[in-house]
C-alpha cells in the first residue's frame, strides 16, 4: 500500500480535514427558521437602496468611515516605524544597548499587537465613553505593535557586514543608524504601507459595527433592522471605496529619490508626530472618563467566573482558532483545484472578494439565519472571511508565475486539474504555507469578533464581562488572550520560519 | 625614529574552537607600505579585523597610535581606513552615496540625511570617483546594479575620501583590469599631492599576486594564522613564498 507523503502541496490540502466535525456540527444545528430572510438578504444583493437620502448617509458615513481609517493609518504606520526601529537588532547594536531592552521593548510590543482592534475599542468605549477618536486610538494601538513588527522583520535582514563596515567609518551613532535602515524602512513603507490602509478601512468598519461610527455603523443597524436593501447600498459602496483606493494605489508610485516628494513625507511624518503627542495629550487631560470611576474597583469586583468554565471558553477559543485557519488555509487551493476553468476562476474571485468586503459579525448574523449558534458556525465564519484574503494572495502569486511546466504538462497530456496541481500550485505551496502560519496569528485575535456575536470563547465572555462591570472578569479574559495569542505567534513564527 | 602606528602583541583569535590567529606580533611604523601574502583562509581577512577594531581577538593586546582600541578617540579612530574584501557597500544606495558615507565621520546628522535624499551637490564624493575613474553616469546606481569592477572603485573611492593616514586593504585590485590597477595603486600608495588630494601615508594591503609588489616596502607572509614572515620587499626570495604557499 503507498503511504501518503507529506509535501508541501499535500500540507496546504490536508487541513481540509477540518471540516469532518465542523460539518456534522452544522448539519445537526440546521434549521430553515430564517431561509426567508436569507433568500431576501441574497436578492438585496442586486437591488440595493438607491434615492437621495441614502446616498447623503453614504456619503457622509463613508467620509467618517476615511477620516478614522485615514488618520489611524498614517498614525500607525508613522508610530510603527519608529517601534519597529526600537525592536530592531541593529538599533541595539549601533547604541550598544544591552539586550535586556530589546526583550522588554518586544514583549510589550507583543502583548499590546495581541489584543484585537475590537477588544481595544471595547475597552476603550467603556472608559471614555463613544467617541470619535476611540475608533482611530483603538485601531492605532494594535496596528502600531503590528507595524512594528513588519518594519522590525525587515530591519533585521540588514547584512551584519554593512554594520560592520560602517561602524568602522566612525559615522556618528545616529548617521549611522539612519544610512542602515533608509532603505530597509522605505522599502516596507512602499509594499507594505499601502496596503495596510486597506487593513485600516476595514478596521474601522469593523469597530463601526460596535457603535464607533462611520459605515459599519450604518451596516449594523440596517443589519438589526432587517433593511437589506441599505445594508447592501452600504456595503456596495465599502466596496466601491476599497476598489477605488486599491487602483489609486496601483497608479502611485512612490519615489524616494524625487527630492520634493521626499521633503514633503519628511514633513508630514514630523508633523503627524507632533500632532498625534499633542492630540495625545489633549486627549488625556480633557476627557473625564466618563464610565470609570478609579483603577481600586478593578480590584473589587467581583469573579464569577468559574475554572471549569474558564478553562472551557479557552480551549473554545483554540478549537475555534484551529478550525478557522483550517478553512482558511485549505479552501483556495482545494476550491480552486475543483472549478478549474476561466469562468469559475472569475467567480471565486468575487466571492473572494465579497468575503472580504462583508464584515465577519454580518457573514455570521446571515449564517445565524439557517444555522444555530455554534462554535462551527463561528469558525466557518471567521474561517470563510479569512479564506477570501488567503485566496487573493494565492491567485496574485499563481498569475505571476511562471506558467511553463504547467503548459509542458498539459502538452503530455496530462489533465488540467493535475497539471494545476502539479506544475502551478506546488511550486507556490511553500510560500503560501507561510503566508497562512502568519494569517493564522491574525485569525486568533479575530476570534474575539466572532465570539462577541457567536457566543463562543473569550469574546464572548469578555462582551459579558464587560457589560456586567466585572473588571476582573475582564482583567483574566484579557490576559488569557494575551497569552494564546503570544504563544500562537511563537508557533506561527517558528513554522514561518522553517519554511522561509 | 619612525612612529610605530600599528602593533599586535600575542594577538590569538580562536572562532568556533578554530585557531585563526596563533599568537601574531607586528609592528607597522609611520609611513611603511606592507604587503601581505597568504593562501585564501590564512588569516589575512581576520588580522585586517583585528587591526582596525572590528574583531577583538581571543588574547593578547592591539595597540594603535599606542592606544588600545577602545581608548582611541573618534578623531583618532578616523585615521584608519579600510578596504574590504567583499567590499560592503550598502546595496541599495547609489555609488554616490556610498562614497559619501565616507564622510559621515566627519559631518552631522543633516549630512547624512542630504546624503539619502540626494538633496545636495557632492563635489568632494565626485572629485574621488573621478579619480577612481568611475564615470558620472553611474554615480545614480545603485550598488546592485554596478559590476564587480565598478564596486569594487566605489568601495575604493569611499575608502580614499576619508583622507585618513593609514591604509587597510584587503584585496583591493580584485576585479580591476590591469591599466586599472596601476591607476588604483598609485593611488592607494604614491604620496603625490596633486589637485591638494591627501592619500594614505601607511598602507597594510593583503594580497595574491606577486606582480603588484612593486611599490611596498616590507613584505609579510601569513599561514594558518602565524607570521612566516616580515621582510624588506629587496629581500624576498623563493624559499620565503615557498613557507607560506
Amino acid at each position: 500500500m503507498n503511504k501518503l507523503k507529506l509535501n508541501y502541496t499535500s500540507l496546504s490540502f490536508l487541513p481540509i480535514l477540518v471540516c469532518i466535525p465542523l460539518g456534522y456540527q452544522l448539519i445537526t444545528n440546521l434549521h430553515f427558521g430564517g431561509f426567508k430572510l436569507f433568500l431576501e438578504f441574497l436578492i438585496s444583493a442586486f437591488n440595493p437602496k438607491i434615492d437621495n437620502e441614502i446616498i447623503i448617509a453614504v456619503i457622509n458615513r463613508l467620509n467618517e468611515t476615511i477620516l478614522i481609517g485615514f488618520f489611524s493609518w498614517i498614525v500607525s504606520i508613522i508610530f510603527g516605524a519608529i517601534f519597529g526601529i526600537l525592536s530592531s537588532n541593529i538599533f541595539y547594536k549601533i547604541f550598544n544597548i544591552p539586550n535586556f531592552f530589546y526583550n522588554i521593548i518586544r514583549l510589550f510590543l507583543t502583548i499590546i499587537r495581541s489584543i484585537h482592534e475590537v477588544v481595544w475599542g471595547i475597552l476603550l468605549m467603556q472608559i471614555y465613553g463613544i467617541n470619535f477618536s476611540i475608533g482611530i486610538i483603538a485601531i492605532c494601538i494594535p496596528y502600531i505593535a503590528v507595524n512594528s513588527k513588519v518594519f522590525a522583520e525587515q530591519l533585521e535582514t540588514i547584512d551584519y557586514k554593512n554594520f560592520e563596515s560602517i561602524n568602522q567609518l566612525n559615522a556618528p551613532k545616529f548617521s549611522a543608524l539612519l544610512t542602515l535602515i533608509w532603505n530597509p524602512i522605505i522599502n516596507t513603507f512602499k509594499n507594505f504601507g499601502l496596503y495596510r490602509l486597506e487593513c485600516s478601512i476595514r478596521s474601522t468598519v469593523i469597530l463601526g459595527l460596535f457603535g464607533i461610527g462611520g459605515i459599519g455603523t450604518s451596516i449594523f443597524l440596517s443589519f438589526q433592522t432587517l433593511n437589506f436593501r441599505e445594508l447592501w447600498t452600504y456595503l456596495w459602496s465599502l466596496a466601491i471605496l476599497i476598489i477605488l483606493s486599491g487602483l489609486i494605489f496601483k497608479k502611485i508610485k512612490f519615489n524616494h529619490t524625487n527630492k520634493i516628494l521626499s521633503i514633503f513625507f519628511i514633513t508630514v511624518f514630523f508633523i503627524t508626530i507632533l500632532l498625534s503627542f499633542s492630540y495625545f495629550l489633549y486627549f488625556v487631560f480633557n476627557n473625564n472618563f466618563e464610565n470609570f470611576n478609579s483603577v481600586s474597583f478593578l480590584f473589587r469586583s467581583s469573579l464569577d467566573l468559574g475554572l471549569f468554565d474558564f478553562l472551557k471558553i479557552i480551549w473554545e477559543t483554540i478549537i475555534l482558532s484551529l478550525l478557522s485557519t483550517g478553512i482558511a488555509i485549505s479552501f483556495p487551493p482545494l476550491v480552486i483545484l475543483i472549478f478549474n476553468n476561466n469562468t469559475s476562476k472569475s467567480l471565486i474571485k468575487i466571492f473572494a472578494f465579497l468575503l472580504r468586503l462583508i464584515p465577519t459579525p454580518i457573514i455570521l448574523l446571515t449564517l445565524l439565519t439557517f444555522n444555530n449558534p455554534s462554535l462551527s458556525l463561528a469558525a466557518l465564519t471567521l474561517g470563510l472571511h479569512n479564506a477570501g484574503i488567503t485566496s487573493k494572495l494565492l491567485f496574485t502569486n499563481l498569475d505571476s508565475q511562471d506558467k511553463r511546466n504547467y503548459i509542458a504538462m498539459k502538452s503530455l497530456g496530462i489533465s488540467k486539474k493535475t497539471s494545476w496541481l502539479l506544475g502551478l500550485f506546488s511550486q507556490q505551496a511553500k510560500s503560501y504555507l507561510a503566508y497562512c502560519a502568519y494569517r493564522s496569528d491574525i485569525i486568533i485575535r479575530e476570534t474575539a469578533i466572532v465570539g462577541v456575536i457567536g457566543s463562543v470563547g473569550l469574546g464572548w465572555q469578555l462582551q459579558e464581562s464587560l457589560s456586567s462591570f466585572a473588571l476582573q472578569e475582564v482583567t483574566i479574559v484579557l490576559i488569557a488572550y494575551c497569552s494564546i495569542a503570544i504563544v500562537g505567534e511563537l508557533i506561527n513564527g517558528k513554522i514561518k520560519n522553517s519554511l522561509t | 625614529m619612525k612612529n610605530t602606528v600599528l602593533e599586535l602583541k600575542n594577538i590569538s583569535y580562536k572562532y568556533e574552537n578554530n585557531l585563526i590567529l596563533n599568537k601574531v606580533n607586528l609592528k607597522i611604523n609611520s609611513g611603511e607600505k606592507i604587503a601581505l601574502l597568504g593562501k585564501s583562509g590564512s588569516g589575512k581577512t581576520t588580522l585586517i579585523s583585528v587591526l582596525n577594531g572590528t574583531i577583538k581577538p581571543t588574547h593578547g593586546e592591539v595597540k594603535i597610535f599606542n592606544k588600545s582600541y577602545e581608548e582611541l578617540d573618534r578623531k583618532q579612530k578616523c585615521k584608519i581606513t579600510t578596504i574590504w574584501q567583499d567590499l560592503r557597500l550598502i546595496k541599495d544606495l547609489s555609488a554616490e552615496q556610498n562614497v559619501n558615507c565616507g564622510l559621515l565621520a566627519e559631518n552631522n546628522l543633516y549630512f547624512a540625511f542630504k546624503n539619502l535624499l540626494n538633496i545636495s551637490s557632492f563635489k568632494k564624493a565626485h572629485k574621488y570617483m573621478q579619480l577612481c575613474r568611475l564615470h558620472n553616469s553611474i554615480y545614480d546606481k545603485k550598488i546592485r546594479k554596478l559590476s564587480g569592477g565598478q564596486k569594487q572603485r566605489v568601495a575604493i573611492a569611499r575608502s580614499l575620501i576619508q583622507e585618513s593616514n593609514i591604509l587597510l586593504a584587503d584585496e583591493p585590485f580584485n576585479n580591476l583590469d590591469p591599466k586599472l590597477i596601476a591607476t588604483i595603486k598609485s593611488l592607494l600608495l604614491e604620496n603625490v599631492d596633486k589637485n591638494n588630494t591627501k592619500y594614505p601615508k601607511t598602507a597594510l594591503v593583503a594580497l595574491h599576486r606577486l606582480d603588484l609588489l612593486k611599490d611596498f616596502d616590507k613584505v609579510m607572509g601569513i599561514r594558518d594564522g602565524k607570521i612566516f614572515f616580515d621582510i624588506k620587499r629587496t629581500n624576498l626570495r623563493k624559499f620565503h613564498l615557498d613557507k607560506i604557499y
